[in-house]
Parts: structure tokens; C-alpha cells; sequence
């Protein structure tokens, strides 16, 4: 579903991405693990088509981003560390006007509503001013977002950082639910608890590069750990 | 998905109390304004009619008199206020309300507005038009500055944009949002004034076409609207920041509502000087005495006529002709101010007329002139319509002259001391203004119209290069 192929990034005198070779697929959740500037965001964003790939390409359901930017984004989501929402609407607002924006003019106030439920906020909320909101609340509407507008991939840079433990070990449950339903999940995290537990496969990024791939499953969490910091050392 | 944009774009501006409280006081000042306005057309379409028909009453009630001293008795007329000018009242305060129709010279109009207005006062000369041509269009700036630019800090853009939304769909959307937000104020200011317009009913020199020159003023100023809503949205998608694109767009509202009539003034000025009135008066002067072109000075004309007329009718004394030489030689008089007057208020209305095209064309540079071109002209408080009045006057008063010297010629004879029947000054018809149609207002609009067409596009052009900016900038 997620597909980048040598896909690079480079500004003048420095590298923020090279060759990175990584696919996602529907049901899978990739988690890209790394120190700030190793080059998860730029991944995102080169999905998202906000900046332009030097070479290589980033293809969305076999469609390259930067050829057709408007048609791919209608099949992704993305959920940013902080998920930026208008402050003098309602999440229920908010939400309408996103899936709107994104072609799914059609909800009705139940479906709306529907949704929102689903990411786990409560009803008494939805017609709330998000500037009232918490983080948490906010990375919700996020979700349900993404679920009105039928995504089947989602790209998260951060999700959950700065997210209580209740509040993210939540969120994962709404990521898992996602994955179930076929969703191709990209992750950019520096939570490595979260990473073992959730991802189908975890990258290790260091400057651009993605130095090693891993099954969690295979691992317990002191393993990814080690493993996490040899890479961060050498 | 524009519904939606539109939808949301009004919410959120509608609940910013930043717009209520500036649309609740340009809504105040509008409707103020054009309260005031309403009620000083009123007040002085009341005072002109009431001062002229004292003026012809007394004309008719002057009793036996000799014609040419009844000449120089003369008439007051007064000019008609249009029915529009509660929206603009245009130059009106600053020329002269009422001209004296006497005889041998065409008088310049007297009593203007300003001068009976301490200098500080001019400030609070508060009509629809000035709130229309400054205020509306800096709430327009106030709430469109932050559109993208906001957006762009706010997070809301990258997240707006991840979901697939064409940019330039989201420009336009913006741009009818803050139409729509400005519509709740504006929507119910031009049905008042429509209402006003109603109840003033046809005013003096009202030409029937007082719907039309409504509506089309509506379109002006929409359009004048339009420009300011897509030049604010696209410098928003273009500026680094908000506080830079408000910053951009209070430049340009400096510009065009304050400096650019300045400029453009000064630049008539220096471009088309026109005589100081002294000079303009001292060669009318020189004309009448000393003659022009081929025209000798006063004496020799009258001795040129008085041979002439004895030659052709082949008598040696004037006393012998047939019609009292003393009406002809007067009407003569008149024939030959009227040249002068023609040749230099002929003159001066060109120059006039240059200045004023000088400041529809500068219009490219601010769009105000254009639209206070056009506003003027469309509510007929325009200098051209000034001077198609004082035209119309001065026909009437050598109309007056005529028939005064042609009775003194018919009923009375050379040297004698004639006394006319009061019954004579009826044969004077009233003086009565028709306003011109709305082609002949708009005759000389079309580069204000033109000027105003290609700052629309300038302000759509600006709006779509901004939102494709937007996109690479997120």
C-alpha cells in the first residue's frame, strides 16, 4: 500500500534521507524508530507530497505522490504529533469539515457522531469548542478522520508523544482496531514500548538511513533496546 | 466542497469576536451614515426648492419696471440634490449650490458647503461613500488577513492540505467566505439604502433611471469588494506570516484610500494647471473689452453695429428705425459675452475634463479613483454633472435676456424712458432642471470601469499564484 523506493531527500549540503526501500502493507503496522533528524519526518512528508523527492519515489497504492498528489492523499491519513485543528469549531465541526475537504460530503450528523465514538471521544464532547480540548481528545478527532474519509493508509509522525499512558495505550487501541480493518499503518515513534508492542515490523533509522529491519515479534523489549542503542553508538 | 468551505469559513469568522465587534461598528457607521445622508438630502433638496421659488416669486411680483433693470434683478436658481446622493454626495460640498442669473454675465456658483465648515469638521464628514470606499474594505483586510497565513500557524493548513484538497478550490472557497460574512452586514445596508432611495422618491432632476444607477452601484462596489477580498487572500497564501501579510495589505489601504487621491490631485495639478480664479475672471474681462481673434474691442463693435443696422435700413439716426435700436444693441452685447463665455468656460470645462481623466487613469494604480469615479458619477454628484447644471442655467439665463431685450426692441422707443407691464415677467419661463439619463453619467466612465476590471483580475491572479504557493509551502 506504502511504498518508497530509493527514495531520497537531500538539501543543500546535507542529507535528511538516502535510498530508503520500505513497504507497508494493507493490515500492517510500520513502525520507524530513530533519534530527531534521522529522517522519519521527511519520510512522511515525501508521502504526503509537502516536499519534493530528490530522487527515487514514494508510491501510494502503486501511484507515485508526486503524479498524481491530490488522488493519492484522498486514500491516505495523517495523524501529526499534535493533530491541528480549528479552535473555534466543535470536533463534530471540525470533522465534517475535514471529510468535506476530502470528499465525504455526504455524513449525516449520526454518521458524524458515529464516528467520533469510535475513536473513543465522548459524546458529551462533540459539540465542545476543541480550544477546550486535550491532546488526547484532539489526536482522536485525528482518528476519526481518518476514519471518515475511509483511509487505508494512515501516516502518524509522533502520535502518542506527550500523551499520558492511559491516554496512549488508548490510541494504540484505536491503531490495532485500524489494522484490523486492513489499514496500512507508517509510524514514526521514539516510543520503543509502543513500537514492540504494535508494529509488524520496526525500521531503525540514523541519519538518513534505515540501518536495520525487525520482526518485534522475535524480540523481547531489552533485545529491541540493545539493538536500538548499538545502532544509535556505533 | 466550496458549500463547505464557505460554511466553515463563516463560522469560524462569525464567532471571532474580532469581526463582530468590527463588522458591529462599520454596520453602525454605515447605517449612520446613510441616515445622515438621507436626512442633509432632505434638509437641503427642501431649502434649495424653498429659496427658488421665493427668487421667481419675487421676479414675478416686481411689478412695472423697465426690462433691463428687471435683467439685472435677475433670478437665484439653486441646483437639485440627486436622489442618490445620500450614498455619495461626491463634489457636492465643494461647489457652489446656487448661481445668479443676471444679465451681461454668467455668474459662477456661490455658496459652497465647505466654507461654511470649520476645517476640523471635514474629518467627521461622515457619508456611505467614504464608509464604503475606506472602512468596508479595511474590515475586509482585517478579516482576511490571517486566511492562509493563519492557517500556516496555526497547523491547520498542513493538516487541511494532507486530506486532498485543491488549493485553489480552498482560494476560492475563502474568497466567498468572507463575502458571505461580509454579506450579513452588506445584504441589509443596500436594502436600507434601497428603502431610502424608495422614500426619497424621485428627487429634483430625478430621471426615472434612479433603480438602475442602484443596482449598478451595487455591482461597482462589490466589485470594489472582490479586489480587496482576493488581493488579502492571496498576499495570506503568499507572505511569510500573518503579521507580514497584515502589514502588506494596511500598506496597500494606505495607499489607495489615502495617499493615491492625493497623488493623483497633485499630479492633475501640476500635469493640467488650471487659471486661479482672479486670472480666469481678468481674461473674460480683457475678451468683453479688448475683444478676441478677429473681434475688435467693445467701442468699435458698437460703432461697427450701429452703422451696419442705419445702413441696412437706410437711415442716418436709430431713433428712425423701425424697433428701438436700444434692445438690439443690448441683445448684441449678450451675443457677444455669450462667445466669451463659451470660449472660456468652454476651456476650462476641457481642462477640467483632463484632470479628471487624469485621475480615472491613475485608477490602474489605486482602484479608489475608479470606484469614487464611478460612484460619483452613477449617484450624479460628479463635476460633470455640475457642469451639465450650470450649463443648463446659463442657457436659461440667455433665454431670460433674450426675451427682455426683444420687448424692449417691440414696445419701445429709442431714448425713451419704457416702463414694462408686470405682467411681462411671466412671459419668463421657470427655470426647471431634468437630470441627464444614466448613459449620458456613465458616457465618460469607461476607464474607471476598466481600471476597476483589471484590479479584479490582478486580485484573482494573485489568489491563484498564492494558492499554488500554498501547496509547495506547507
Amino acid at each position: 500500500m506504502l511504498k518508497a523506493e530509493n527514495l531520497s531527500k537531500r538539501y543543500e549540503g546535507s542529507t535528511a534521507l538516502s535510498d530508503l526501500n520500505l513497504e507497508v502493507n494493507p493490515g500492517e503496522i510500520y513502525c520507524l524508530l530513530g533519534a530527531n533528524g534521522a529522517g522519519k519526518s521527511t519520510t512522511i512528508r515525501l508521502f504526503l507530497n509537502f516536499i519534493q523527492p530528490s530522487s527515487g519515489r514514494a508510491t501510494v497504492d502503486g501511484v507515485d505522490v508526486t503524479k498524481a498528489p491530490l488522488e493519492t492523499k484522498k486514500v491516505l491519513a495523517y495523524i501529526p504529533e499534535q493533530v491541528m485543528l480549528y479552535p473555534h469549531l466543535s470536533a463534530l465541526e471540525n470533522l465534517e469539515y475535514f471529510a468535506a475537504l476530502a470528499g465525504h460530503e455526504h455524513y449525516s450528523r449520526k454518521e458524524l457522531e458515529a464516528f467520533l465514538l469510535r475513536s473513543g471521544l465522548q459524546a458529551d464532547a462533540h459539540a465542545q469548542r476543541v480550544s477546550t480540548y486535550s491532546k488526547g481528545m484532539r489526536q482522536k478527532v485525528g482518528i476519526a478522520i481518518a476514519l471518515a474519509k475511509r483511509a487505508r493508509a494512515l501516516l502518524l509522525d509522533e502520535p502518542t508523544s506527550g500523551l499520558d499512558p492511559e491516554a496512549s495505550n488508548e490510541f494504540s487501541g484505536l491503531l490495532q482496531q485500524l489494522r484490523g480493518d486492513g489499514v496500512a499503518i507508517l509510524m514514526a515513534t521514539h516510543d520503543l514500548f509502543r513500537a514492540k508492542e504494535l508494529g509488524s515490523r520496526v525500521g531503525i533509522m540514523r541519519r538518513g538511513l534505515l540501518r536495520a529491519e525487525l520482526d518485534p515479534s522475535t524480540l523481547g523489549h531489552a533485545d529491541l533496546e540493545r539493538i536500538y542503542l548499538d545502532h544509535m553508538h556505533d | 466542497m466550496l458549500r463547505a468551505i464557505v460554511r466553515k469559513e463563516v463560522r469560524e469568522t462569525v464567532r471571532d469576536g474580532r469581526f463582530r465587534w468590527g463588522a458591529a461598528l462599520v454596520g453602525l457607521l454605515l447605517f449612520l451614515s446613510l441616515a445622515a445622508g438621507f436626512a442633509h438630502r432632505k434638509e437641503v433638496e427642501r431649502a434649495h426648492a424653498s429659496a427658488q421659488a421665493m427668487s421667481w416669486a419675487q421676479w414675478l411680483e416686481q411689478g412695472d419696471k423697465n426690462p433691463h433693470s428687471a435683467a439685472h434683478y435677475g433670478i437665484y436658481v439653486f441646483r437639485p440634490v440627486s436622489s442618490l446622493s445620500f450614498v455619495d454626495r461626491g463634489v457636492d460640498p465643494y461647489m457652489g449650490v446656487s448661481t445668479w442669473l443676471e444679465s451681461h454675465y454668467q455668474n459662477p456658483f456661490e455658496n459652497r458647503a465647505v466654507q461654511d465648515t470649520p476645517a476640523l469638521a471635514r474629518f467627521a464628514d461622515l457619508t456611505a461613500a467614504s464608509t464604503l470606499q475606506l472602512l468596508v474594505p479595511l474590515l475586509i483586510l482585517l478579516l482576511a488577513f490571517r486566511s492562509f497565513a493563519g492557517e500556516r500557524e496555526q497547523g491547520t493548513l498542513r493538516q487541511l492540505l494532507s486530506v486532498g484538497v485543491n488549493p485553489r478550490r480552498l482560494a476560492t472557497g475563502k474568497v466567498l467566505g468572507v463575502g458571505a460574512a461580509l454579506a450579513i452586514l452588506l445584504v441589509p445596508a443596500a436594502a436600507v439604502g434601497a428603502l431610502a432611495l424608495l422614500m426619497a422618491g424621485p428627487g429634483g432632476g430625478a430621471t426615472g433611471d434612479e433603480g438602475l444607477r442602484y443596482i449598478l452601484l451595487l455591482a461597482t462596489y462589490l466589485a470594489y469588494f472582490g479586489i480587496f477580498t482576493a488581493l488579502a487572500i492571496g498576499v495570506s497564501a503568499l507572505a511569510s506570516s500573518s503579521r507580514t501579510a497584515l502589514a502588506l495589505l494596511l500598506c496597500f489601504w494606505i495607499g489607495n484610500g489615502l495617499l493615491a487621491p492625493r497623488i493623483a490631485s497633485d499630479v492633475a495639478r501640476s500635469q493640467v494647471p488650471l487659471p486661479s480664479s482672479l486670472e480666469f475672471q481678468a481674461g473674460i474681462q480683457a475678451d468683453l473689452s479688448q475683444g478676441f481673434d478677429a473681434h475688435p474691442p467693445r467701442e468699435l463693435r458698437q460703432q461697427i453695429l450701429r452703422d451696419s443696422v442705419l445702413a441696412a435700413h437706410d437711415v442716418a439716426d436709430p431713433a428712425e428705425l423701425p424697433f428701438n435700436f436700444a434692445g438690439l444693441s443690448l441683445q448684441s452685447g449678450e451675443d457677444f459675452a455669450n462667445l466669451v463665455f463659451d470660449r472660456r468656460f468652454g476651456a476650462l470645462g476641457r481642462r477640467v475634463e483632463e484632470q479628471l481623466e487624469l485621475h480615472r487613469r491613475l485608477g490602474l494604480l489605486a482602484p479608489h479613483l475608479s470606484v469614487r469615479s464611478l460612484s460619483m458619477a452613477l449617484t450624479g454628484t460628479d463635476p460633470a454633472h455640475h457642469e451639465r447644471y450650470a450649463g443648463a442655467a446659463e442657457e436659461h439665463r440667455r433665454l431670460i435676456q433674450r426675451i427682455l431685450n426683444e420687448d424692449i426692441m417691440a414696445n419701445s422707443r429709442f431714448g425713451e424712458t419704457y416702463i414694462a407691464d408686470g405682467s411681462l415677467w411671466a412671459r419668463v419661463p421657470e427655470f426647471e432642471y431634468q437630470g441627464p439619463g444614466i448613459r449620458w453619467s456613465l458616457a465618460g466612465q469607461g476607464t474607471a470601469a476598466a481600471g476597476l476590471l483589471v484590479w479584479l483580475l490582478l486580485g484573482a491572479i494573485l489568489t491563484r499564484v498564492g494558492a499554488t504557493a500554498v501547496a509547495r509551502r506547507a
